[in-house]
């Protein structure tokens, strides 16, 4: 029944020219994507022996060990309070120390940098060595190097992030208008002035914003810290589990989850904020300061120093409420920086003891030990990673169109995916994998169960969040063309999404890889069991050895994300 | 799917005392208009008048609160939502932001006006029967972009895009054709190249067009009719022979009834157009 009416004449056909579209590189990579990502699901179903008949037990066993767990047996107020600041004080001083270590080497590490030319490749590659490496692998080792306790962790915190926010705030750092500086050199200002006093300023609202979203990660990294001995709530849970004694281990569970529900609505309050912030300030202040300026001018005042408030000086800054809360801010945050310093409290003796692990660690890791053992747990490690997101990524588009606004059947039914979701989020992966393994035994089956809940969560997150700022405007004309429902999604909201679908998909890939790396620890598969016995057996070489292959697994991926990203865009 | 075929002289489009509102708001308030086959309406006035509501309200997009709506001898408010579906098939709609998607060629953008003549959902030049194929490249033709057809919308300029949009009306065959302020976001010679596209449609295939515009020298010397609305009534309904800009700004200029913040976005609007 097509095209039955006869008012539209259609033109007098002579040839109609190719009616096929050519192939593009966007459509080759983006068929080249999803063949790689059913063969690499198939592969770690192979690997992991995975069936219904396994999952249904696993479920079964699962099901089990909750019962076990309930109910949960909180521990006393006053641990609870103790336990979580100390993890917060992890974070705090790790991220502290991360963000002032983290300038000179954004500086450096950026294009931007004009420096002695071997400078910037030797902070490209500790960018990238410390970005690459998890938080935990780093706890691993400098417990070793530095006791068990807070100390390490919070250094293992700070090492990771360093790299992090470098690598955020060089790119802010390129992408500075080169004017100014070129104006302080000309007048004869030296590099490092040039960075202090033209681009520093202009990047630090974006050092904050990166600074505060990186402590909200390390919060949560600070929560399972404790399982490998390096402080903060984790180490309760450690103790728990270890103890077969569930319900307490369900009890610290808890208390993890209310924590980062808490920063989760305390990071969205502070991002409303500063978004009224920029608002204000960005447009309505700077209007009324053109308009000012402007009155001041006219009146014959060329200057324009009329416009100040009256009673100040033209040399001096003086105080009006936004600077008093800028001082007062900043001064706060130096405070409460130093008191988490403080209150890691390094026992100077244990310190002194540390210079000569580091060296044996250091002179160990020399030459790095490959062996093909090594390269299979490393190899085991990826496709746990790779198919948990793949996986992940097809389950949490479903839930994402549930939720989005755009696209969900029903709005009460968005509302309950979205809470159920934000909770399943606050879990962290090593706690899932510690649970699937206490419940299915060790092996990479319980790994990739945790990555893939973590792995589907997180990506029906991204997912709902871009569907929701697409255009509707296709899917409206569609409508109007009188296209079904399916149809109208098909040609007017999908080809929209599959950029951010195949970014955030390989996104969700490239944080489940670097989770996947450390599962190990708990038993859970893949390389970070090898990478923790290394150093219980004093076998540096092996450690560096897994350390380099997980930094090229997880520099790969990464660089074959942004790739991609670029050329579907 | 029409309960009878139109026969020449029935109206393609008869709004009867329509009247609507939104959250207590008045928006169109006893609008009666018949629209004959093979005329071009330009619907005027100023924003907020309620001409996209108007508009929105022929399609089945809106309905109304009061009066009656037939288009092309179907009531909307009446319709399953499988035979408005069927009836939306037969309306084309043009919007001001064209309503394409970027990513995608201007030949998979027109494709997609043959939908409802399908059944699967479609992604892709490809998914679409060759027949469709060649008659989307012949609308892209009529519409002077044959040779952009594997183009990506998003590099297409401004009048372009609309172009694509029109031949993508084009290939659903409609009996009417609602233009939204198809202009609104072009240069002047953009406008009167996608205006004079659309008179030519409406004047080669005698389809009828109801197109909402703003600017005055354009609707005179496009439209067959004009018709004003202010406030959501009908204060003005001639043929466009005739009729003076003179005539048609005191239109625009006239203190409402009911709403002076109207003639304030009024003013500002004609300030943007000038
Ligand atoms: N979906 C809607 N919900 C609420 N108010 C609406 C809606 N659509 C239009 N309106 C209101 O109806 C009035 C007329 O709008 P519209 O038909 O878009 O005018 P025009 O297209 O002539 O500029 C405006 O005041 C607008 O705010
Ligand atoms: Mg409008």
């Amino acid at each position: 029944m097509v095209d039955t009416t006869p008012v539209a004449r259609a033109p007098a056909a002579a040839d109609p020219g190719p009616l096929r579209p050519p192939w593009s590189a966007r459509a080759l990579i983006a068929t080249g994507l999803l063949v790689a990502a059913v063969a690499v699901t198939w592969l770690t179903f192979w690997w992991i022996g995975l069936s219904p008949a396994s999952l249904a037990a696993g479920l079964d066993d699962t099901a089990r060990l909750l019962r076990r767990m309930w109910p949960p047996d909180l521990p006393g107020a006053g641990d609870v309070a103790g336990m979580v600041a100390e993890t917060l004080l992890i974070a705090v001083a790790g991220t502290g120390l991360a963000a002032l270590a983290s300038v000179p080497l954004a500086f450096t590490a950026a294009r931007t940098h004009r420096g002695p030319r071997w400078l910037r490749p030797a902070a490209r590659v500790a960018v990238v060595l410390t970005r690459a490496v998890p938080t935990l692998a780093f706890a691993i080792l400098f417990v070793r190097i530095f006791g068990l306790g807070p100390p390490a962790g919070a250094l293992a915190v700070a090492v990771h992030s360093v790299g992090m926010i470098a690598k955020l705030l060089a790119d802010v750092v390129e992408e500075a208008d080169p004017v100014p500086a070129e104006a302080a050199r000309a007048c004869g200002a030296g590099e490092v002035q040039v960075a202090v006093s033209t681009v520093l300023p202009r990047v630090f609202p974006a050092l904050t914003g990166i600074v505060l979203h990186r402590l909200d990660i390390n919060i949560r990294a600070s929560a399972v810290l404790g399982v490998v001995g390096a402080g903060g709530i984790g180490v309760a849970l450690q103790t728990a589990l270890g103890s077969l004694n569930y319900h307490r281990a369900a009890g610290i569970i808890c208390v993890i989850v209310v924590l980062v529900l808490l920063l989760e609505l305390l990071s969205v309050a502070v991002r409303r904020r500063t978004i009224r912030h920029l608002v204000r300030h960005g447009t309505i202040r700077r209007r009324a300061v053109r308009r000012r300026s402007r009155a001041g001018r006219s009146a014959g005042d060329p200057t324009g120093t009329a416009a100040l408030p009256a009673g100040r000086a033209p040399h001096d800054v003086g105080w009006d409420r936004g600077r008093v809360l800028r001082v007062a801010g900043a001064v706060a945050t130096g405070m409460v920086f130093l008191v988490s310093l403080w209150s890691l409290n390094p026992d100077p003796a244990r310190l002194s003891g540390a210079w000569p692990n580091l060296r044996s660690v250091l002179t160990g890791m020399w030459p790095p030990a490959f062996s093909g053992h090594l390269l299979m747990a490393v190899l085991e490690s990826l496709l746990m990673a790779l198919g948990a997101a793949a996986v992940g990524a097809a389950c949490g588009l479903v839930l994402a169109l549930l939720t989005a606004v755009t696209t969900t059947p029903w709005r009460p039914l968005s509302a309950v995916v979205r809470v159920l979701l934000v909770v399943v989020r606050g879990v962290p992966d090593l706690v899932y994998a510690l649970l699937f393994v206490a419940a299915l035994g060790l092996g990479p089956f319980a790994g990739f169960l945790a990555l893939w809940i973590s792995s589907t969560a997180l990506a029906a997150k991204f997912f709902a969040d871009s569907l929701e700022q697409l255009d509707p405007l296709p899917h409206e004309a569609l409508t109007s063309v009188g296209a079904r429902r399916w149809q109208a999604f098909a040609a007017g909201i999908w080809p929209q999404f599959v950029p951010s679908f195949t970014g955030n998909g390989l996104f969700v890939a490239d944080l489940a890889l670097r989770e996947s790396v450390v599962l190990g620890i708990a038993g859970a598969g893949g390389v970070g069991y090898l990478m923790q016995e290394s150093i219980a057996t004093l076998r540096y070489d092996t450690t560096a050895a897994i350390v380099i292959a997980i930094a090229v697994v997880v520099y790969a991926i990464e660089t074959l994300a942004r790739v991609a990203r670029r050329h579907l865009l | 799917m029409a309960e009878e075929p139109a026969t020449i002289g029935d109206p393609v489009l008869r709004l009867s005392d329509v009247g609507k509102g939104f959250h207590g708001t008045t928006v169109l308030d006893g609008v009666s208009l018949d629209v004959p086959q093979g005329q071009f309406v330009a619907l005027t006035g100023p924003s907020g008048a309620g001409k996209s509501t108007l508009l929105r309200l022929v399609n089945g997009m809106h309905l109304p609160d009061s009066g009656t709506v037939h288009t092309l001898g179907e009531n909307p408010a009446a319709c399953s939502r499988s035979r408005l579906r069927a009836l939306r098939a037969r309306v084309g709609f043009v919007f001001q932001q064209f309503g394409l998607v970027g990513r995608l060629s201007a030949l998979e953008n027109v494709l997609m006006g043959s939908l409802a003549t399908l059944r699967l959902p479609r992604y892709g030049v490809m998914s679409y029967p060759r027949a469709l194929r060649i008659r989307a490249v012949e609308h892209l033709d009529r519409v002077g972009l044959a040779d952009r057809r594997f183009q990506r919308c998003d590099t297409l300029s401004g009048g372009q895009q609309q172009r694509v949009a029109v031949a993508r009306t084009l290939l659903q065959s409609p009996e009417l054709i609602l233009a939204d302020e198809p202009v609104a976001s072009l240069d002047p010679a953009a406008s009167a190249l996608v205006l004079e596209t659309l008179k030519r449609i409406s004047v080669e295939d005698g389809i009828s067009v109801v197109c909402s515009l703003h600017q005055i020298q354009l609707a005179l010397a496009t439209a067959d009719r004009v018709v004003a609305l202010r406030g959501g009534r009908l204060v003005l309904d001639e043929p466009a022979a005739g009729l003076t800009a003179e005539r048609l700004r005191e239109v625009y200029e006239t203190a409402g009834t009911r709403d002076a913040q109207a003639g304030a976005r009024d003013a500002q609007a004609g300030a943007r157009d000038g």
